[in-house]
């Protein structure tokens, strides 16, 4: 009997064994059949949307609900900058958008940096191990200066944390983290379901940017050059449009004599005599890359160091200018031939205005306010035919590359005081 | 299979510190505490090597070494007989180790300060949960020194 009940005894215990084992595994196999499902989900929800806010709302409200990491967000690539922007979050006191990460600084930058995925369970050990170390070397005088610590967006007390980068092919598009203030809270198990994830979301993201990309741009060319949007868009600079102040050169023009020629001629040849000056001098706006703020009828506001700064406002406007007033020579000797006598007048100024996207919905212009704009246009006004009037400023900033006659000072509507103005004779030979 | 089982990887994740006895070519023994015990593969570990201290002078005339795990969820304590084998300086597990300093180098103002010179790779003898009490050092005749 022994030695059958032995065997007996040792196969219940190991029948009991495998029954423990087969029903961890069904766990086990039950969790990731489930994780699988939402994954599914996810990828699904976030390609049937162009939408980034949404695209970045479900894959933190994923997270949290079905996966159940309770600290979770997703920080995307400055467009410019080796720099990462808190774009969306979720389970933090204060949410929303905002800090940068710096490449290399924390978990979060250095997974940014090195493009690959880290897991970290013992932060608080780490920190106060590092910072013990660095106590002593200040004491041996192995170290004067530690350099200050990165402030990171985050939980203050987190202990483990797992970034994953955001990736197409082999280009960073953000991070994906998770965090919590408990050690070691994350596993093996957890970072392929991130990763799985995070892949998903990076695609998604990425064709979500790209059309935003495309969006802003064809928005921006109602205002601007193609080449001027392009140019926006590439420095992802603050959205232009938005109302903001700087320093900028503005130019005026009309035609002396337009007035009377449109009294006495037919509105067809109003017309032509205007799209052939209008195609002239846009093209010289093009090419001085000048903002034109807008046309009206003759008259034509063209402003520079907005929105792209440049180097050189004033002598790019004065260049302008002097190419104009040459061309609409040479156009005034067809014109005269036709029996239109016009001539250009300009006038520039320089200063801060408040500039932006002026209007309403379904007609916004691009628009610069301010007294320096008043001042282009008064010396405008009083330019004669073929003069170009500047500003006292404007002269002074380029007493090397043009040659002035001072006027006096002028007395314009909406200056309390006369205002000294100079007529711009011809630029100086570049030496 | 290899020596280390699954249920040893949280006892690797650097919770709680571990210890790392070595010995000197003469039989002078030598533990000290250090902030993490990385998991390679199921027969090999890393230890970092930042600085040169008694552990590292000790390993290059001596590369016989015992680490004693503690692990932060069921607090059992593991004690690992490793060897070391060689160092590496590039490759994944270099890396992996690498950017975990950088990381808290960065949070602690020490960024650029404290580097990771080496992974310096063990190949594991043998591994057991320490049950009671911890592996008798007398034992093992490689740490008595090589005289």
């Amino acid at each position: 009997m022994t030695a059958e009940g032995q065997p007996g005894v040792d196969l219940r215990e190991q029948m009991a064994e495998n029954e423990k084992v087969i029903e961890k595994l069904n766990l086990a196999l039950a969790k990731k059949t489930n994780e699988v499902r939402i994954i599914q989900q996810i990828s699904s929800e976030i390609t049937s949307t162009l939408e980034l806010d949404r695209i970045l709302d479900i894959v933190l409200g994923a997270m949290d609900r079905t996966l159940g990491f309770r600290h979770a967000m997703i920080l995307l690539k400055d467009q410019a900058e080796e720099k990462l922007r808190l774009f969306a979050s979720r389970g933090y006191e204060q949410s929303g958008t905002g800090p940068v990460v710096n490449y290399g600084d924390g978990v979060i930058g250095v997974v940014a940096k090195r493009k690959k995925m880290m897991r970290v369970g013992n932060i608080g050990v780490s920190v106060s191990y590092l910072n013990a170390v660095r106590v002593r070397m200040q004491e041996t005088g192995e170290l004067d200066q530690a350099a200050t610590a990165a402030a990171l967006p985050g939980l203050p007390n987190a202990q483990s944390q797992l970034a994953i980068p955001l990736l197409v092919k082999d280009r960073l598009i953000g991070v994906l983290a998770v965090e919590s203030p408990k050690p070691n809270a994350f596993d093996e198990l957890d970072e392929m379901v991130l990763n799985i994830v995070a892949n998903q979301a990076a695609t998604a993201i990425d064709n979500a940017r790209m059309y935003q990309t495309v969006e802003q741009l064809s928005r921006l060319k109602r205002f601007f050059s193609p080449q001027l949007a392009e140019l926006i868009v590439a420095g992802g600079a603050e959205d232009p449009l938005k109302t903001h102040r700087r320093e900028i050169t503005v130019v005026f023009l009309d035609l002396r004599g337009f007035t009377a020629f449109a009294e006495t001629s037919e509105p067809e040849e109003v017309m032509g005599v205007l799209r052939d000056y209008h195609a002239e001098m846009g093209k010289l706006v093009l090419a001085h890359e000048g903002t034109l703020e807008r046309f009206t009828g003759d008259g034509m506001m063209i402003f520079f160091n907005d929105p792209v700064p440049v180097p050189n406002p004033a002598e790019r406007a004065i260049q302008m200018a002097v190419a104009m007033r040459d061309r609409v020579k040479e156009l005034s000797a067809v014109w005269r031939k036709r029996g239109y006598d016009l001539a250009v007048g300009v006038g520039i100024a320089q200063g801060y205005a408040t500039i932006g996207g002026i209007g309403f919905e379904g007609r916004w212009d691009y628009g610069a306010i301010g007294t320096v704009t008043n001042l282009a246009a008064r010396l405008c006004g009083e330019a004669k035919g073929g003069q170009i009037l500047v500003s006292s400023r404007v002269a002074g900033a380029l007493e090397e590359m043009i040659e002035v006659e001072e006027l006096g000072p002028l007395v314009l509507k909406g200056f309390a005081r006369p205002v000294p103005a100079f007529s711009v004779l011809r630029l100086k030979p570049t030496a | 299979m290899g020596m280390l089982p699954d249920e040893i990887k949280p006892a690797m994740q650097g919770v709680i510190p571990a210890h790392v006895v070595t010995c000197s070519l003469d039989g002078t023994p030598n533990v000290s505490v250090i902030s993490q015990v990385y998991y390679v593969d199921s027969d090999h570990v890393a230890l970092s090597y930042q600085f040169f201290n008694k552990t590292t002078k000790n390993i290059r005339e001596n590369p016989h070494a015992v680490v004693w795990l503690i692990s932060p969820e069921t607090f059992e304590s593991w004690d690992l007989e490793i060897e070391y084998d060689h160092s590496e300086t590039s490759g994944p597990v270099f890396e992996a180790m690498d950017m975990q300093i950088e990381a808290i180098a960065s949070m602690t103002g020490m960024k650029g300060i404290f580097k990771l010179k080496a992974a310096d790779i063990y190949r594991v003898k043998s591994a057991r949960k320490a049950v009671g009490e911890r592996i008798p050092l007398f034992q093992i005749k490689e740490l008595r020194g090589a005289a």
